[in-house]
């Protein structure tokens, strides 16, 4: 960075130590440190609290995985017996696709959606509507997490809930159900929590982005009549693709992590017709006491973000903005 | 392409673009009333009592029954409280050791800095479902299940590390000169982050503290598996347990005949966003920017 240069040429008098070239051994870079021990000082708290709670467990997490494992009792070593147990139980693949099925669902609904949104309000012309917009974006991000999920479960009610009384309403009772307590419905209504998807963090995402692109872009791109969907396909879209990775990343995890929602809307049920590998490590944790096992289904789900996140990162590359061409 | 025939296209094209424009309001509207919906209904349901809120699902009823919030706030104030107690001691702690880290970061110069800086970054990249279950452990064995510091010290520990990556980018914007001139009138390290980084670091502090709240105040899982006494539980935990007694059990000190409890319920949801709303209104500038930066920079 330009600014560690800067101060060591100023010879101040917190920054000494690149007076001495920290190339020309072991001993000047001994020298160098001690000299420095004020930077070092000033870092030890952070670096003490961050090796107790940061590094610490998700290391142990992982050498725990293939332990038998509880709070007071000393774990005993199992191997493989772990992922050999979840790989073969008969709720693992229901809960796997399950979970491919909210990332799939998350991916439309995090990524592409706000970007049809941002697009659309990037386009409007009249900039107090578009203030207005954003504006109004905002206000449904202002309600707590958990009230959203508590309101969309009083919303599900077979019988209080708002769907199936609009349902009676307009002569459709025949339609209404237990939209949470029905196998057949339960996950679906899950992905349609937060209908149209259109508030929240993605759109604002994609409307920074945009705003980042520079006005002679556009320009250019009118000249050459190039406008509509056209544009959004040849100009937009390649130019935040930054922000697309960013979102369909953050997609990912929120499918393959996030059983918050879950969690309080159906509890993996009715069976197991909504449960994830993420509410499976929760319940063997917290229901039975089986952490070594829960830890096991932690790694895996760190090992499938992990590739997903690689492979998302490979694949999606922004284009870069130049004018001059 | 000349300009005159782009110039003789723009008339024909104009018509369309501004049915384009009235097309794109008129969705961009439905998709937000859409989303504004349950907002409204949540609203609307605080002020009824339990016979309106059975019968008069989507309308607005007269008169307000104002004494749902008195009712609700009985219950929900506490876990506010509570939260707000963990949420400022945490974020001063955070705060600060992510002003002194940015700073260090960005104006000293020592070895390793580079190394030192990515190995706090490379946590960043570190899922929370592989530390939930270990931590939860460390906790127990810490002996900090059921005490507010097993809720404080993950934001004073974890904090910082977006905190330091945020605050280095913005110090690094400091000009130099504030800080020879300061140097040369011997100032040390600490009177150079106390008196020159810190107030001119606010605006990066705001983002990094609305953004922090805005977590702890959402914070559930964690809350959850931690604290099992109610007197300390957090507002998101605390509003999950209210609803479930609501639906099965009855709240004490609300009528529970004729839907009745579903009025405070909804209130004590008002109630429980009105923080982040106040926020909002306060400090909406670092809200929106800190939000769409973090997704940026991440």
């Amino acid at each position: 960075m330009t600014e560690g240069t800067g101060t060591a040429e100023q010879g101040s008098v917190a920054d000494l130590s690149t007076r001495t070239p920290t190339r020309s051994g072991d001993l000047s870079t001994w020298q160098a440190m001690r000299r420095s021990w004020q930077a070092y000082a000033l870092l030890a708290p952070v670096f003490i609290l961050l090796l107790i709670f940061n590094y610490y467990p998700p290391i142990l997490g992982l050498l725990r995985a293939f332990y038998r494992w509880r709070p007071g009792v000393e774990a005993s070593f199992v191997g493989l017996q772990h992922f050999g147990v979840y790989f073969t139980s008969p709720e693992t693949p229901r809960e796997l696709f399950n979970m491919f099925k909210l990332l799939a669902f998350f991916f439309f609904s995090g990524a592409v959606i706000p970007f049809i949104m941002a697009v659309l309000i990037f386009r409007i012309r009249d900039t107090e509507s578009k203030e207005l917009y954003r504006l109004f974006l905002i206000i449904p991000m202002l309600v707590p997490l958990i009230v959203v999920i508590l309101l969309w479960k009083q919303i599900y009610d077979p019988n209080l809930g708002v769907i199936n009384g609009l349902l009676e309403q307009f002569g459709l009772g025949f339609l209404a159900r237990n939209w949470l307590g029905d196998t057949a419905t339960a996950l679906y209504a899950i992905m349609f929590m937060g209908f149209p998807w259109v508030s929240g963090v993605g759109t604002l995402i994609y409307l920074g982005g945009l705003g980042q692109i520079s006005e002679s872009i556009f320009d250019a791109c009118e000249v050459d009549g190039c406008t509509g969907l056209r544009r959004t396909l040849r100009i937009d879209l390649p130019l935040v693709l930054g922000q697309v990775r960013l979102m369909t990343i953050l997609a990912v995890i929120a499918g393959v992590t996030s059983f918050q929602t879950i969690l309080v809307l159906t509890d993996g049920g009715p069976g197991f017709a909504t449960m994830v590998p993420g509410l499976t490590m929760f319940h063997k944790a917290f229901r039975t006491q089986q952490f070594g096992y829960a830890a096991s289904i932690g790694m895996v789900l760190f090992v499938i973000t992990f590739t997903a996140t690689l492979a998302v990162n490979r694949t999606v590359h922004p284009a870069v903005e130049d004018v001059r061409h | 392409m000349s300009t005159t025939t782009s110039t003789q296209v723009a008339p024909s094209t104009r018509r369309p673009l501004r049915y384009y424009q009235i097309g794109s309001h008129l969705f961009i509207t439905v998709m937000l009333l859409l989303s504004l919906i349950p907002t409204y209904l949540l609203i609307t349901w605080s002020f009824k009592n339990g016979l309106q809120y059975r019968w008069e699902r989507w309308a607005i009823s007269f008169p307000l029954r104002w004494s749902n919030y008195g009712a609700a706030w009985e219950i929900v104030g506490d876990y506010m409280i509570n939260t707000i107690i963990v949420a400022f001691i945490g974020l001063m702690g955070m705060l600060l050791l992510s002003l002194i880290g940015g700073y260090v970061f960005a104006r000293m110069d020592f070895p390793f800095r580079e190394t030192l800086y990515y190995a706090i970054i490379a946590l960043l990249m570190v899922p929370w479902v592989l530390s939930f279950i270990p931590a939860y452990m460390v906790y127990v064995r810490l002996g900090l299940l059921n005490t507010r510091l097993s809720l404080i010290i993950p934001e004073l520990a974890g904090g910082p590390i977006f905190g330091i990556f945020l605050m280095r980018a913005f110090i690094a914007g400091i000009p130099e000169e504030l800080f020879e001139s300061a140097r040369c009138d011997g100032a040390g390290v600490l009177d150079l982050i106390g008196r020159i980084t810190l107030p001119l670091s606010l605006p990066g502090l705001a983002t990094l503290a609305v953004l922090n709240f805005i977590g702890v105040w959402n914070s559930f899982l964690w809350p959850l598996v931690m604290i099992q006494d109610d007197a300390k539980q957090m507002i998101a935990v605390g509003l999950y347990k209210l609803a479930r007694s609501a639906t099965y059990g009855g709240v004490a000190g609300w009528t529970s005949q004729d839907f009745g409890v579903w009025g405070p319920l909804y209130a004590g949801y008002v109630i429980a966003s009105l923080p982040l709303v106040l926020l909002f209104i306060v400090l909406g500038k670092f809200y929106v920017e800190g939000l769409v930066d973090s997704g940026i920079k991440v």
